[in-house]
């Protein structure tokens, strides 16, 4: 029974790249908005705050492992890391979850860049995000520039154009 | 000639006739071929829905590795879970924001019509300490947002509860808006998945 459940939620997460991705756009913020200030520890318990990542455009990313978007968008943007990690900076955070279910999924997808830990949903609550996955671009001020609800192709090189050009 | 003019005539007549009708939401109905688990997308050329079965068993799984005791699990497992999908396919150069408030959509069941149950009911049903936070955590963002506005690219997930019992039937009233103007759309005989 535990195996059927298994291929069910394989097949569910398979049939989800049929309807995961659509026109690649960024939507620009309502005005340019600081972003609410955190500090989180990384999975390997480094300390992050969001404020030491002024100076270069960010992309943040909220996710979490189950969430079948957020699973398909995640080596896109690993991807994206390793074209513009010069000159962006980027932040995955997980909601909700621990270490090792993250270890356990970078061993599928390998992810290069940071990735947070907002385990008791606190810094989720004060950002502007209805529905995972939800990312934010801001700005080397720290302001929110663009968001985008639901996965994108992160390595799309259009879109990386965007988020270097501020 | 005249058949020439004519034919242009009603050229542009049928295409004056597609700018200015109305857009009309299409529902179709599909059966993945490796799960059965049966799908309904509706469209209207801006908002775009799409329901899918979720077994029981797919949806008690679930919420058990996410922390919930298994009464709980099973209660949520057989409310006629729907994964469901939203999406703004307005083309980009049109602006047309969309509005999805699940507050306003109607299920018809046995000629009684109510409204979805909705993530904050379930959880207002539980007592402190029956749940973890983070099993609440989970669920949340689990859950298709109650409110939620797409931009143009923009596409939401989650799962939908129905409180109905598995195999049981409905009639859902979808309401949505597209820049500001109110849309809404039947789509008939979704049934609930039974237990396997």
């Amino acid at each position: 029974m535990k195996r059927q459940v298994t291929i069910h939620w394989m097949l569910l997460l398979l049939s989800w790249s049929a309807f995961a991705y659509g026109e690649q756009s960024l939507t620009p913020y309502k005005g340019a908005q600081p972003a609410p200030d955190f500090e989180l520890v990384d999975v390997d318990g480094d300390k992050h705050r969001l404020s030491d990542y002024r100076g270069k455009p960010l992309i943040i990313n909220f996710w979490a492992t189950w969430c079948p978007p957020c699973r398909e968008e995640m080596p896109s943007m690993n991807r994206a890391w390793g074209k513009v990690k010069d000159d962006v900076s980027m932040l995955a955070i997980n909601v909700g979850e621990d270490e090792d279910t993250i270890f356990v999924f970078s061993a599928d997808y390998p992810i290069d860049f940071p990735v947070l830990l907002d385990q008791s949903g606190e810094v989720i609550r004060q950002w502007p995000v209805k529905g995972l996955p939800t990312t934010f671009v801001l700005d080397g001020e720290g302001n929110i520039r663009y968001t985008a609800v639901g996965a994108r192709e992160w390595d799309d090189d259009a879109l990386l154009e965007i988020v270097k050009s501020l | 000639m005249i058949c020439s003019l004519s034919l242009q005539l009603r050229g542009f007549l049928l295409c004056a006739m597609l700018i200015a009708a109305p857009a009309m939401a299409g529902v179709t109905q599909s059966v993945d071929e490796q799960t059965a688990l049966v799908s309904w997308k509706m469209d209207d050329g801006n908002f775009e829905l799409e329901l899918t079965q979720l077994l029981p068993d797919q949806t008690r799984a679930f919420f058990l590795a996410r922390g919930f005791s298994k009464e709980i699990a099973n209660r949520i497992a057989t409310a006629c879970i729907m994964q469901t999908i939203g999406r703004n396919i307005t083309e980009k150069s049109v602006q047309g924001a969309v509005d999805v408030d699940l507050k306003q959509w109607r299920m018809l069941h046995n000629g009684v019509e109510k409204a979805v149950k909705l993530k904050e009911q379930w959880d207002g049903e539980w007592h402190a300490g029956e749940v973890s936070d983070t099993a609440r955590l989970a669920f949340r963002w689990a859950t298709f947002p109650t409110q939620q506005d797409f931009a143009p690219g923009d596409f939401g997930w989650g799962m939908t509860s129905f409180a109905l019992p598995p195999g049981r039937d409905f009639d859902l009233k979808v309401v949505w808006s597209v820049a500001g103007v109110e849309k809404e759309a039947w789509i008939r005989g979704i049934q609930c998945a039974e237990e396997r």
